[in-house]
């Protein structure tokens, strides 16, 4: 596999890891908790580094996803307390947790490679330099498998829970009166959520990873009423979304996620102006009739 | 190093005064997000500032001008800022996307197009493009003295025309539909509000980075709310915690710094020095913190015990259960094998509901329910169990 095949892959895979979960994520209005866990995971990768010494190490991973997790149930506590209103409760957790972050990397790696710059903005192209060799052949970049893995547990679990999952997303209150442990399954979902967006920093940076897990299930959300249609339409947007920003920032000598992230803009640019304009013909077809 | 050395030093003097002016500014502004229920909103602008700030660089070095002049950055972030809160408003009007969708669409498309422009920009060759790498995490020690003046003009600015438009501001934060039908035109006040907090949200990029000037608008106004209930105590508090927290980060870093001699970056302290002030509100401030609500509790639990007792006490003279009342509204009452013989008039004074005397021994400046009301809460305080009800 060539070096560039395999990063368009790593990029797509990625992509896709990130936007399944987002559909969940958009119906349930958690968009902006994904900014929280975002930097939130600062001091548990961190951590991490520091006892696993490796930035692709699974066990980093799951601990600087239980690092997400607190931002999820502290502003949650906060959120029932009564005491906060709106969304200040995620806004007050995660720069605290980043802070914490940015002064551990300051005081313990000042001579160890771990750039609070690289965990913000990731590098595609870095993420891929490692490659699996396998028996003589080289079989692209060994992150590749480790997104793959997260997509795979992602569509696993999603198909697990997909009808706890709907109903308590669409009516909280219908599932608790069925019984459904509504907490338990927004803690799982979120831990879940929290995993991919640790495991996607590495390709992606941890603030454009919102733009992979949210703008494709947003786009599809434009265009049907309908979970499955949307979970459908959210994997081909998706797919023609990152293999689009890939060359578009490959054209533009970018950081593929920010070319990512941009070209994903465009693409719901796109589709909200073509429903807006069809919106406007049939209205001004139904005037013209009636 | 004591406390002369830290203000004879230009620099440490300069780091200080920047940073308390930011945090005064940003706290008081960031009230008004924070009661219009729009705190991370301050998030979406200072992402989308990364492009304006570049873009402004650009526009000026290629008009020959000093592209890392602070008055640029600003006009630029700025305007790009309100383009960012205006579009994410747009979404959620013309589509049935909520608006915490909409803010992440902005935050990260706007954030990628600002990535898109720094490789452009390190890539190219412009003057003065050293450093711009600072705005992700900002650098408190470039603060010039023609900065400190530039953000004390701009942010005075903004909060002139908060006092100015003060009536304004307070109406639509309450009940934007009043103001509306009292006519104040939301299309006038509305960007003017979203201008004042988009000042408050740039005015510290260059010195914290936009990655954590989210804290500062969202902080202050937090900690503050728990110490008072009027809109202008609000306002005032939240600038002062957000200046003593700003200041206390401010020398602590530079303390660390000088004494370990390990560099600790300035934003990230302040940012927990914030953080901390506003625990410590959540939990001591007295009405609504969390152990206000425990000693509220508790009494209330007490008063009613002592009611329930006096009650029982007195049930030992049968004629207290023959009150119509109970029959007609409580068929669990409990004690229903009693005798019905003797006349209600026997019947004991039945204390007032436990809630009030609850109120009565609370001090003055307690106010059982706050004339501001935010998310409501689940359980009114000292909850009454009526005669019958369960325990």
């Amino acid at each position: 596999m060539s070096f560039l095949t395999g990063v368009l892959l790593l990029a797509i895979v990625t992509a896709l890891a990130c936007s399944l979960p987002g559909v969940f994520v958009v119906l349930r209005r958690d968009s902006m908790l994904v900014d929280a866990i975002s930097h939130a995971i600062l001091p548990g990768i961190v951590v991490g580094f520091l006892i696993t010494q490796d930035l692709r190490s699974p066990v980093l991973i799951v601990g600087a996803a239980l690092a997400g997790l607190v931002v999820v149930l502290g502003s949650e506590y906060l959120t029932r307390s009564g005491l906060l209103t709106g969304d200040a409760p995620q806004g007050l957790i995660f720069p605290a947790l980043f802070s914490l972050g940015v002064i551990l990397v300051s005081m313990n790696f000042a001579n160890v490679h771990l750039d609070v710059h690289a965990v913000l903005v990731g590098d595609l192209n870095l993420a891929a330099f490692d490659q699996l060799v396998l028996g003589g052949v080289a079989w692209g970049p060994t992150y590749l498998y480790v997104m793959l893995g997260v997509l795979i547990l992602n569509a696993v679990y999603l198909t697990w829970q997909y009808r706890r999952l709907k109903v308590t997303t669409f009516d909280p209150e219908f599932a608790a009166i069925l019984g459904a442990r509504t907490g338990w399954i927004n803690t799982g979902f979120m831990f879940l959520v929290s995993v991919t967006v640790t495991a996607a920093f590495n390709a992606a940076g941890a603030i454009l990873v919102i733009a992979l897990m949210i703008v494709p299930p947003a786009t599809a959300y434009l265009l049907t009423n309908q979970l499955g249609q949307m979970i459908r339409l959210t994997l081909l947007i998706t797919v023609v979304g990152a293999w689009g920003g890939f060359w578009a920032a490959y054209a533009l000598n970018a950081a593929t996620s920010a070319g990512m992230g941009v070209f994903y803009g465009l693409l719901f640019a796109a589709v909200l102006g073509w429903v807006r304009s069809r919106e406007g013909l049939r209205r001004r077809g139904a005037r013209a009739i009636g | 190093m004591t406390l002369l050395d830290f203000f004879t030093n230009h620099t440490f003097r300069m780091v200080f005064l920047g940073t308390t002016i930011i945090g005064l500014v940003a706290g008081g502004l960031g009230a008004f997000a924070y009661l219009r229920k729009q705190s991370l909103i301050s998030d979406v602008i200072s992402h989308a500032a990364l492009p304006g700030t570049l873009i402004a660089f650009l526009a000026a070095v290629s008009l020959g001008l000093d592209g890392r002049n602070m008055v640029w950055l600003i006009l630029g972030a700025v305007v790009i800022g309100v383009a960012a809160v205006l579009g994410a408003n747009a979404i959620t009007r013309v589509t049935t996307l909520k608006i915490d969708v909409a803010m992440a669409i902005a935050l990260s498309v706007f954030f990628g197009a600002g990535m898109v422009l720094m490789r452009i920009i390190s890539n190219g060759d412009y003057p003065g493009k050293g450093g711009i790498q600072d705005y992700l995490f900002g650098n408190a020690s470039v603060i010039t003295y023609a900065d400190l003046i530039t953000s004390l003009v701009i942010g005075g600015l903004a909060l002139g025309l908060t006092a100015l438009f003060w009536k304004e501001f307070a109406i639509t934060t309450f009940d934007a539909e009043f103001a509306a039908t009292s006519g104040f035109r939301p299309r006038i006040v509305d960007p003017l509000m979203f201008t004042t907090i988009v000042i408050a949200t740039v005015i510290g990029v260059k010195a914290v980075g936009l990655v954590l000037m989210v804290a500062f608008v969202v902080t202050p106004p937090a900690a503050a709310r728990q110490w008072t209930h009027s809109l202008p105590a609000m306002v005032t508090l939240s600038a002062l915690i957000g200046a003593v927290g700003s200041a206390a980060g401010a020398y602590l870093s530079i303390h660390i710094s000088v004494t370990t001699g390990t560099a600790v970056p300035t934003g990230p302290v302040i940012v927990l020095c914030l953080f901390a002030m506003f625990v410590i509100s959540l939990l001591v401030a007295p009405g609504r913190s969390i152990l206000a609500r425990v000693i509220r509790r508790r009494r209330a639990l007490r008063d009613l015990r002592a009611e329930l007792l006096s009650e029982a006490n007195s049930m030992v003279d049968p004629g207290a259960l023959n009150d119509p009342a109970d029959h007609e509204s409580g068929s669990s009452v409990i004690w229903t094998d009693a005798p019905t013989t003797s006349a209600p008039a026997t019947r004991p004074p039945i204390t007032q509901p436990a809630v009030i005397e609850a109120s009565a021994t609370r001090p003055s400046t307690m106010h059982p329910y706050p004339p501001m009301t935010d998310t409501p809460e689940t359980q009114t305080p000292g909850h009454r169990l009526n005669r019958g009800e369960r325990l």
